[in-house]
């Protein structure tokens, strides 16, 4: 079903990405966590105020209670869900439609190996990234709480919240693998791959104004993250976070089984 | 026994263009060359043996296995030289033969080293780096590298020198007398006719003609009987024109070279 030679090949193809996000998001999480500290947030509460609707559009809002909740309103409005976005984006695109385009599909083609089998090993690749950037996300987190804060974090509730954080990759990686296995074409794969998750991401930012554009949240995949509801041990909010990971389930699948039937003009 | 069997393959990609309707098959241990001018319709023919394309009517087979859905068994006997060479450009070609040879799970490593000799081909620098005829080279020892028994080749020798073209056909010649059953298409006359047993014209997504070598020069000689005014200067015309002299007549055949055929299908005249 997977085939290690491939494998090989695109995990050292990813490394590099993997350790430029890594880098950006050790970066932002220390600095944020860091700056956790009861007069620093009566200094953000105060940009709050002063542009509510800025801070509000990227996830930042007032008030957060512990510093769970503190994380939640810095790092999972921004900076946890642009940069694994970004690596779903360039990575979902290289791993099939660019070969594809590009021609060099006719090696894997041209090989007793199935096509579902390059799609899956593919897929493969995809999903150990984002688990990949995710698990380290975690780490740095709990390192950097644990050593500013000792007694402040729920380890098990970071890992709910990063749970759901995953599955909203997976699922987001799964729009990028899709649009990568239906289009021969790198124009296209990518104008869907990046597009629709950038779109929607837009759309969560106006949601998140509040007022009328608070509409906008019915249209966009990113509601059925809550990180709020999760840390409020709401089911909704994890009933939300199964029903991304379902979706990425079928994305996938629907990828490979179009991989295989497809065209390939190669 | 037809181990490449092509029956009534379509293929219509509108204007005109594409293939229909083409049928031909190539037996064990034959040489078959496919000819044709360029956008006739070679590599789209290719790509349906391949199991790339999906045929919107007809049927190709490979050993009696269907060319799309059974494409995987059919690849393990397959050695393929794409039309287009297009690798992977961040590898060295080191590191994109040994990949394929893992990817493909075989052991390649004497006959890899004998291919990269014959050839002179230095696998060592970045593929992006490679010159036209280096790629070609990288691309006929990928495809020869695990011994196949079923050779496809698109164009293989576009881009090599003129030395290198004929070691190929060398290499060609060598593996048909292995018993390996061979297609091979071409632009190049000179090279399918020294390993070719049969040809197939395609023109404008249609054979033409399909026939031995032999058969196709056969068909295009033409022969004109001639008069003279005596017996001894029909002797002497005879003699100059290579014809064969019956008293005053002398009759003279001229034989297209493959080429002047080739031509003539593409070139729109036919003179049958
Ligand atoms: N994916 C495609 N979509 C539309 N038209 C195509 C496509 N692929 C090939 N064609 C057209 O089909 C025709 C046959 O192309 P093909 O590549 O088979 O020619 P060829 O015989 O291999 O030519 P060459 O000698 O130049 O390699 C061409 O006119 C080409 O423009
Ligand atoms: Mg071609």
């Amino acid at each position: 079903m997977i085939n290690m030679a491939l494998y090989k090949r695109e995990m050292k193809g990813s490394i590099k990405l993997l350790i430029i996000f890594g880098a950006i998001i050790t970066m932002y999480v220390s600095i944020i966590i860091n700056m956790y500290d009861p007069q620093m947030m009566k200094t953000l509460d105060s940009f709050v105020e002063v542009m509510p609707e800025l801070m509000a559009s990227v996830g930042m809002k007032a008030n957060a209670a512990n510093l769970l909740g503190f994380m939640v309103s810095y790092l999972y409005g921004f900076i946890l869900l642009i940069f694994p976005m970004l690596f779903c984006i360039l990575r979902g695109n290289a791993l099939i439609a660019k070969y594809v385009d590009k021609g060099s599909m006719v090696s894997l083609a041209a090989a007793p190996v199935k096509r579902c089998t390059i799609a899956f090993t593919q897929m493969k690749v995809l999903v150990s990234g984002i688990l990949l950037l995710i698990l380290y996300s975690t780490i740095v987190e709990l390192i950097c709480a644990k050593s500013g804060f000792p007694e402040e974090l729920d380890i098990k509730e970071l890992f709910i919240l990063n749970g759901g954080l995953l599955c909203l990759h997976l699922f987001i990686g799964g729009i990028c693998f899709l649009s990568s296995c239906i289009f021969s074409d790198t124009k296209y794969s990518v104008a869907f791959g990046a597009g629709i998750p950038a779109f929607m991401y837009v759309l969560q930012m106006l949601a998140n104004v509040g007022g009328d554009a608070e509409k906008a949240k019915y249209f966009t995949f990113f509601t059925l993250f809550s990180p709020d509801g999760i840390i409020a041990g709401k089911s909704s909010a994890i009933a939300s976070a199964f029903v991304l990971f379902a979706g990425a389930v079928m994305l996938y699948a629907l990828g490979i089984v179009i991989f295989e039937k497809k065209d390939l003009p190669i | 026994m037809s181990v490449i069997k092509i029956e009534n393959l379509v293929r219509d990609y509108g204007g005109g263009k594409g293939v229909f309707d083409i049928s031909f098959h190539v037996n064990q241990g034959e040489a078959f060359g496919f000819l044709g001018p360029n956008g006739a319709g070679k590599t789209t023919t290719i790509r349906h043996l391949m199991g790339f394309l999906k045929p919107k009517s007809g049927k190709c087979t490979i050993d009696g296995l269907d060319c799309w859905s059974e494409r995987d068994k059919v690849q393990a006997r397959l050695g393929y030289i794409p039309g287009e060479i297009s690798f992977f450009d961040d590898m060295t070609g080191t590191e994109f033969l040994r990949f394929i040879a893992e990817y493909r799970k075989i052991d390649t490593r004497n006959r890899m080293e004998e291919l990269l000799e014959r050839f002179e081909l230095d696998p060592k620098s970045k593929i992006k780096k490679m010159s036209k005829g280096m790629k070609q080279k990288l691309g006929i020892v990928a495809a020869f590298m695990h011994d196949p028994d079923i050779l496809i080749l698109d164009e293989p020798t576009s881009g090599l020198d003129p030395l290198m073209q004929s070691r190929f056909v060398n290499l060609v010649a060598e593996e048909k007398e292995n018993g390996k059953t061979i297609l091979m298409s071409s632009h190049m006359f000179e090279e399918v006719e020294r390993t070719c047993d049969r040809i197939g014209i395609i023109r404008n997504g249609r054979m033409v003609a399909i026939d031995s070598a032999a058969a196709l020069h056969e068909r295009h000689t033409r022969s004109y009987t001639v008069t003279l005014e005596s017996e001894a200067a029909a002797k002497a015309f005879a003699a100059d024109f290579g014809g064969i002299c019956n008293g005053k007549k002398v009759t003279v055949a001229t034989k297209q070279s493959l080429e002047e055929i080739f031509m003539n299908y593409y070139g729109g005249e036919k003179n049958d």
